[in-house]
This record gives C-alpha cells, sequence and structure tokens, in this order.
C-alpha cells in the first residue's frame, strides 16, 4: 500500500484534457476488446462458421438426393405410364363372362372349369382353367394366341392342348393359365401412400 | 471553531465528464460485442436446426427413392413376366402350326394331343410306306423316342396313333 501510495501519477493537460488518464481509459478499451474478441467473438464465430460449413454440406447433400428422387420418380411414372396395360392386367381379377365374350371372336367355349391356384413366382398368383370349345379352323387359335397380346387379362395358353376334328368343326381343349399379382390390397394401399 | 468561505459549495461528482464519457463509451462496445456474439451464436444455433431438418429430410427422401427403386424393380419384374408369357404363347402358336404344316397331304389327321413331353397324333394314311416316308421322319427327328401303330379300314387305308416323347424336363413343348 505505501509502494502504491509512493507512486506518483503525473498529471499531464493539453486544453485542459488529462492527458494519461485519458490514454489509461484507451489502454483498458483495448484490452477489454482483445478480451470479448478473444473469448466471446471468436469463439462464436467459429461456430457459426462450422454450422455454417456443415448446413451448406447437408443442402448440397439434400439437392443431390432430391435431385436423385426426382429424376426416379420421373423414371417411375415413365415406366407406369410405358407399361400401364401389363400393370392393370396384373391388378385384374379373372371374370369368367368377359373371357367367354373376349374369346367367342376366336372359338365357341362350350365349357370353363377352374383349377388349382398357386403363387408363381413369390408375388404372383396362377390361376388353372381348362376349356373346351369348337374352332372353324386351326387359325382362330393361332389368332386368339395373337390377341391375348392385348387382352386385359395376362393369360397363357399352355399344355395340354387337344385338338380333334369334327364334322364341321374342330373341338378344341386347352389348358389357359390367368396371372395377377399375389397382394392386391397392400399394393393399393401402396398406391394411395404415393 | 466554525470556519466560514466565500465561496458557495458545488456538489463534487463522483465521476468527472471525461471518467463517465468513457465509461459509456466501454459500456456500449461491450454491450455491441456481446450482442453481436449473441447473434452469431443464435444464427448458429438456427443453421444447426436446418442442417438437423435437412438431413431428417434427405433421410426420407433417401427411403423414398429406395422405394420408388423398388417399385421400379417391380415394374421390371412385371414386364418381364408379362413378356416372357406373351413369348410363351407365341411359341405354343407356333409349335402348333409347325406341327400342322408338318402333315402331308395324303395323310387325313384326326386328332393330335400335345403336352410337356409328350405329342400323340390320330390320322388316316393311304399306306404304312406313306406315313413311313412322309412322316417319320421329321417327327423321329424332332422326338426322342416315336411309337406308331396301325389299324387297318375296311377301305384299304390305315388309321395310325402316332405317339412321341422327349425326355427332357427343360423343355416344355412336345
Amino acid at each position: 500500500m505505501k509502494l502504491i501510495k509512493k507512486i506518483k501519477i503525473p498529471r499531464v493537460y493539453i486544453y485542459g484534457i488529462d492527458v494519461i488518464k485519458n490514454f489509461l481509459f484507451f489502454t483498458l478499451y483495448i484490452i477489454i476488446t482483445l478480451i470479448t474478441i478473444a473469448f466471446i467473438i471468436a469463439p462464436s464465430i467459429k461456430t457459426f462458421k462450422k454450422n455454417q460449413a456443415l448446413y451448406f454440406e447437408t443442402k448440397q447433400n439434400y439437392l443431390y438426393i432430391k435431385t436423385q428422387y426426382n429424376q426416379t420418380l420421373k423414371e417411375l411414372n415413365e415406366l407406369k405410364k410405358q407399361n400401364t396395360h401389363i400393370l392393370t392386367a396384373f391388378r385384374r381379377e379373372f371374370d369368367i363372362q368377359n373371357f367367354k365374350k373376349f374369346a367367342s371372336s376366336f372359338m365357341q367355349i362350350e365349357k370353363i372349369k377352374k383349377d388349382k391356384t398357386s403363387v408363381y413366382k413369390q408375388n404372383f398368383i396362377k390361376t388353372i382353367y381348362y376349356i373346351n370349345a369348337n374352332i372353324k379352323s386351326p387359325q382362330d387359335f393361332y389368332n386368339f394366341a395373337d390377341a391375348l397380346k392385348k387382352y386385359k387379362y395376362v393369360i397363357r395358353v399352355y399344355f395340354p392342348i387337344d385338338f380333334e376334328k369334327n364334322k364341321n368343326s374342330i373341338e378344341l381343349k386347352l389348358k389357359i393359365e390367368h396371372y395377377r399379382l399375389k397382394n392386391l390390397n397392400a399394393l393399393k394401399a401402396e398406391e394411395k401412400a404415393h | 471553531m466554525r470556519v466560514y468561505s466565500f465561496k458557495i459549495p458545488k456538489k463534487k461528482p463522483i465521476f468527472k465528464e471525461d471518467t463517465k464519457l468513457w465509461l459509456i463509451f466501454i459500456a456500449i462496445s461491450l454491450l455491441l460485442y456481446i450482442s453481436f456474439s449473441l447473434f452469431l451464436t443464435f444464427k448458429a444455433y438456427i443453421l444447426k436446426k436446418e442442417t438437423k431438418e435437412l438431413n431428417k429430410k434427405a433421410y426420407e427422401l433417401k427411403l423414398k427413392t429406395m422405394q420408388l427403386n423398388e417399385e421400379k424393380e417391380f415394374i421390371y419384374i412385371q414386364k418381364s413376366v408379362f413378356e416372357n408369357i406373351m413369348i410363351k404363347n407365341d411359341l405354343t402358336k407356333q409349335q402348333i402350326k409347325n406341327l400342322l404344316d408338318l402333315i402331308p397331304d395324303p395323310i387325313t389327321l384326326e386328332k393330335f394331343y400335345i403336352d410337356k413331353n409328350k405329342l400323340t397324333i390320330y390320322g388316316i394314311t393311304p399306306t404304312k410306306d406313306v406315313y413311313n416316308l412322309l412322316m417319320l421322319p421329321p417327327l423321329e427327328s424332332i422326338f426322342e423316342k416315336t411309337v406308331t401303330t396301325f389299324y387297318k379300314l375296311p377301305n384299304g387305308w390305315y388309321r395310325f396313333k402316332s405317339q412321341n416323347y422327349i425326355q427332357s424336363e427343360e423343355n416344355e413343348t412336345y
């Protein structure tokens, strides 16, 4: 205390301004500024910069994923558009009356008998039908097989096939297989979700 | 003893004017520094929050993209199954067409039965030689085993039953 009391700060005045006091205050201001920058502002800037960099990186990544998603969605819609016939054909339940109407252009159906149903390639259901019919010529059968390509159901003509000549017609016995998707309800729910 | 002065006493302030100015200046500066720092912290917090949200959105989009890809795959599967079925229909049609083209003019076809590995033909031939010369060779070239039975008709022609087999299980045609 004695030492402090011994230190005498000289008082220098220029135009009535205490130069030493102002200098000390200025020094104090500089010190406070430096301390604030070092311990408060600099860490804030660092955190901000770090978060900003991370944000831009994430945003870039998000935009890339979004572009990919849009691209995939576009491709999917295009694919659906191109294959509408196939996709709807697989979703339809088989209607015997409709089939009779369709086949009547090529043959006279006497009898259709439903046989067993089984799972085909995990996602499909195959139902077998046996048909007894009359055709005028083999050409009717060829036309029938060709018309199946554009038919609303997915039908495969399969063996055994039996051709027997009658007086004015050919008696035809054949097996057809109807294919549809296995889980129609799940698919409908999935379609609604999109 | 009382002391009297000719001057009127003035109130002496704790801080002089210039000291007050310095203190206010330093206080305002400090306030500005802290405000700036708080602003940056708040901005950083907002950015962090937005980054989190973007990450969440990106994850959801990734999942959706995966679902879309699965859907695409499934469409390709359906397309492939459909095309396969149509190709097989074409093959079946072609096989029957080929079989009917195989029958020579003198022979009359009455009935035929095609299964996966078997073809049975019923018909009428004027002579056994006509059958053996015109129909048997192509059948033998296609099938591994051919068995033919003839029944003589009252007019001298023959009714025949030709049974043809393929052993291979892969070939689901004749």
